[in-house]
């Protein structure tokens, strides 16, 4: 088997399968997989999820899927793009369920929002919000200022990351709606539930 | 600025799409009836959210249930959740595998309140929406109802509702069975059977029959999104012209580029 | 081929009344006297009105328990709500009439047995039903009318039962001239006489109907208005109830729903979106369509002025409706109206043909295709 186009990270935390479909609108030929040893080699990958940090980083260690991970995107340059839970995972450290280690390819920790941060709007933070993309943002290249994505989650990574491309949306707090460092994207949205805009977003991750 | 959504609510029973008035079932269409007049695909994009409901009131088919959500919700990019009648994690996971993002439930949250805790922690607050039927007695008192609504709870839908608040789910969906289906417009006052603290999102439903009643509904700080289950008054583009109409009058609504620019 | 023309009607700017409505009139607005009565209605003096009501019912209000007055009723949702309100609101003893219908369908007897065990004392006319067969045959080639002879019957039937049973006051539901469109001139007016009925529900020419139907008068008993002799010294005010208080169909359905057991079709009535109007007979399906023949507009056209003038839709969202459902072909009922009118498919087709505006439709595959679309 030879280079693997476009990888989804099937680790058992949440909705694959309307990624997938959208890669398929897209006309991309996403295939699902839970082999390390494959996703070590991929050319492109996209790690969803939805639930708990903890859960899933147990669940990434126990397959070694976590390594695998870290190899493709730091030996062999291959591009990432964490969704939702996938891109907290990023992070160094998630507090749900307790202190976690997270993937450790972006330097920062995941924490709730705050009751301070949040002046009484509520959690989790649910529905479409404006995001505003980073200067010179590969994912939101030929966009609209402050298009609207679906967010929901009710931890955030912060959105000062230095020495990254971070594009912002604000529930009573800036956070970081989606990511950038080289070849490791995340977004805090779900583009496969954001309409055109998503589609669009997933279109230029897999041009990069 | 978090936007207000416009949620579409189909109904589902044993194969055909139904109106409901007041909980009583009217056969309107199949599948493909759906697809036709509602050009599903093109639908997908007037509306922030679809929810699914199993409401059939015999034995349901669940099987049959998971694949016509399959079909609905292919090529269909927006949050979806689903459910009536989950009665375990195996279930929930089942609607999660075959196109749900959520899970609504609406019996349990008075009679297994174990199953709720169960599918939280199983897929996150996140994923349950919690759904309660309440209708209005003449003396002006609301009460609960489960079973689509065949089931009146003992005690004020006040008590019952400070009850269920302390379950954990992400949303709840708040349906006035005295507007369902009539067209007449949201009852802005169920909203008042909340407690003063309760955080999170709140989607309103029953009454809704044209673009000015979903206004009315976003327009109350109170709610975050309206629902909307008239398959007969937002046939056709019905959908479509509600929402450019509310965009149009300033209500915060998500926008995005039309469906043409998107495709590869 | 010779019409690529679209013919030269038009539709309220407000619901969908089509000009070609019998009686019908327009504003400058483009708004139809359904309409115009619509806005009127928010500001009329209703409690005038209410009162005029509480004084007529006091004045015949029965202290002996008989009757005071008579509701005909179908079991359907206008029926059932007027006898509720005079009987749990007023105080009245109202007495229920229902004249048979050909055709009755399962439903309609099941919703008005369910009206009958909510507490209601009820007599049933059931008119020679040949002699119907042969009036309603008439009716629907001479008039284009499928239930003719029932529409005689609701009328003179149920006024001849008042007199002979000396119940001073007939409350019919609606009028449904100044609700849906057509003739103003009873809007401000409570009572009404024979010869309006005659005139505009019969929509004159009855008399001939059953004239050269050649039945004897014995056979047309419950088919024949009283004489002037029979009615003279005889105390009989008919009227609407839709002139006391505002008409609402969908609060009739509500209320008919949650206190005379009224049940809805499982699906879509033939030609409309609703479910819960008309249950009672196979041929309104097909008057409603004799209607859409005759003028452009079906039951849906109807259903949707209905939920517009609640205020449950808009213009827009009834023309999508509208060019859904209206003026479906009856299919599912054509062989009973076949066996019931003992008519060849080519006789009943030329029934159609006759009374089909041909300015509006062109044949298509055997059909009538409409010329317009709702706009």
């Amino acid at each position: 088997m030879g280079v693997s186009e476009t990888l989804v990270i099937d680790y058992g935390m949440g909705n694959i399968w309307s990624v997938v479909s959208a890669l398929r609108f897209l006309g991309a030929t996403p295939e699902v997989c839970s082999d390390p040893g494959r996703v070590m080699r991929a050319r492109r990958l996209v790690l969803p999820g939805v639930g708990s940090f903890r859960r899933a980083m147990e669940s990434l260690q126990s397959s070694g899927m976590d390594e695998a991970i870290r190899h493709a995107v730091l030996k062999e340059g291959s591009a990432l793009l964490g969704i939702c839970l996938g891109m907290q995972l990023l992070g160094s450290v998630g507090t749900e369920d307790g202190e976690t280690k997270g993937l450790g390819l972006i330097d920062k920790r995941v924490d709730p929002f705050t009751s301070a941060e949040l002046s009484g709007r509520k959690i989790p933070h649910i529905g479409f919000n404006q995001v505003v993309p980073a200067p010179g943002s590969r994912l939101f290249q030929g966009f609209p200022e402050e298009p609207d994505f679906y967010f929901v989650h009710s931890y955030r990574m912060p959105a000062d990351i230095p020495g990254a491309r971070v594009s912002r949306c604000n529930h009573g707090v800036d956070f970081a709606a989606a990511v950038e460092r080289e070849n490791v994207f995340g977004v805090q949205f779900h583009p496969e539930k954001s309409q055109t805009n998503g589609l669009a977003l997933l279109k230029n991750f897999l041009a990069v | 600025m978090l936007r207000k959504r416009l949620i579409f609510t189909l109904l589902y029973d044993n194969g055909q799409f139904m109106l409901s008035r007041n909980f009583r079932l009217q056969r309107v269409g199949d599948i493909l009836w759906l697809e036709k007049n509602y050009n599903f695909s093109k639908i997908a994009f007037a509306i922030d959210e679809l929810i699914v409901l199993d409401v059939s009131r015999g034995e349901k088919d669940f099987e049959a249930f998971c694949e016509s959500l399959k079909r609905l919700t292919e090529g269909c990019f927006v949050p979806i959740a689903a459910g009536g009648g989950i009665r375990s994690v195996r279930q929930a996971r089942e609607l999660l595998r075959s196109g749900a993002d959520k899970t609504v439930v609406n019996t349990p949250l008075f009679q297994d309140a174990d199953l709720v805790s169960a599918l939280a922690s199983e897929f996150g607050q996140q994923c349950v929406v919690a759904s309660v039927d309440v209708q209005m007695a003449s003396g002006g008192d609301y009460r609960c109802f489960h079973s689509n609504g065949g089931q009146g709870l003992e005690g004020s839908a006040l008590q019952n509702l400070s009850v269920v608040e302390r379950l954990p789910f992400g949303e709840l969906y708040l349906n006035s069975m005295n507007r369902d289906g009539t067209g007449q417009g949201y009852d802005i006052s169920t909203l008042g059977l909340l407690s003063a603290g309760f955080s999170r999102p709140v989607i309103l439903a029953g009454g809704a029959g044209n673009a000015r009643h979903l206004a009315e509904g976003l327009a109350d700080s109170r709610v975050d999104a309206v629902a909307t289950a008239h398959l007969f008054n937002f046939v056709g583009d019905g959908l479509q012209s509600a929402r450019k109409q509310l965009l149009d009058e300033g209500v915060n609504l998500a926008s995005w580029a039309e469906v043409e620019n998107a495709s590869a | 081929m010779s019409k690529n023309q679209e013919p030269p009607v038009f539709w309220c700017s407000n619901c969908l009344n089509m000009s070609t409505r019998p009686r019908i009139t327009f504003d400058d607005r483009g708004w139809c006297n359904a309409c115009q009565w619509m806005e009127k209605k928010t500001t009329l003096d209703w409690g005038a009105r209410q009162e005029e009501l509480k004084e007529i019912l006091d004045k015949y209000r029965s202290r002996t328990g008989g009757f005071d007055c008579i509701v005909p009723v179908s079991g359907g949702k206008d029926g059932s709500y007027v006898s509720y309100q005079l009987k749990h609101e007023h105080g009245m003893h109202p007495l229920a009439v229902t004249v048979t219908p050909a055709l009755a369908l399962d439903l309609g007897n099941k919703n008005l047995r369910n009206y009958i065990d909510s507490g209601y004392n009820h007599i049933q006319i059931n008119p020679d039903a040949r002699v119907m067969q042969i009036l309603n045959r008439q009716g629907f080639i001479e008039k284009g009318f499928p239930y003719y002879g029932w529409l005689i019957a609701i009328q003179a039937g149920v006024v001849r039962l008042a007199v002979n049973l000396n119940i001073p006051l007939l409350f019919y539901g609606e009028d449904g001239e100044v609700e849906y469109g057509g003739s103003t001139e009873s809007q401000n007016r409570a009572m009404y006489d024979i010869n309006y009925m005659k005139r505009i529900y019969l929509e004159g020419g009855h008399e001939k109907v059953l004239r050269s139907s050649g039945l004897s008068d014995s056979e047309l008993y419950f088919f024949l208005f009283p004489s002037e002799a029979e009615l003279a010294g005889r105390q009989l005010h008919i009227t609407h109830w839709s002139y006391f208080e505002s008409w609402d169909p969908y609060r009739n359905y509500l209320v008919a729903k949650e206190h005379c057991g009224l049940q809805e079709a499982e699906a879509n009535n033939t030609g409309t979106f609703t479910n819960f109007s008309q249950n009672d007979q196979a041929l309104y399906a097909l008057h409603t369509y004799m209607m859409y023949l005759k003028f452009g507009f079906g039951r849906a056209t109807q259903d949707a002025g209905i939920e517009i003038r609640r205020g449950a839709m808009k213009r827009d969202q009834a023309i999508n409706l509208v060019r859904l459902y209206d003026g479906h072909y009856p299919e599912e009922f054509i062989e009973t109206y076949l066996d019931y009118y003992q008519m060849t498919p080519g006789e009943f087709d030329a029934v159609l043909d006759k009374w089909v505006n041909r300015d509006l439709f062109a044949k298509s595959g055997g059909r009538w295709a409409p010329l317009f679309s709702a706009r």
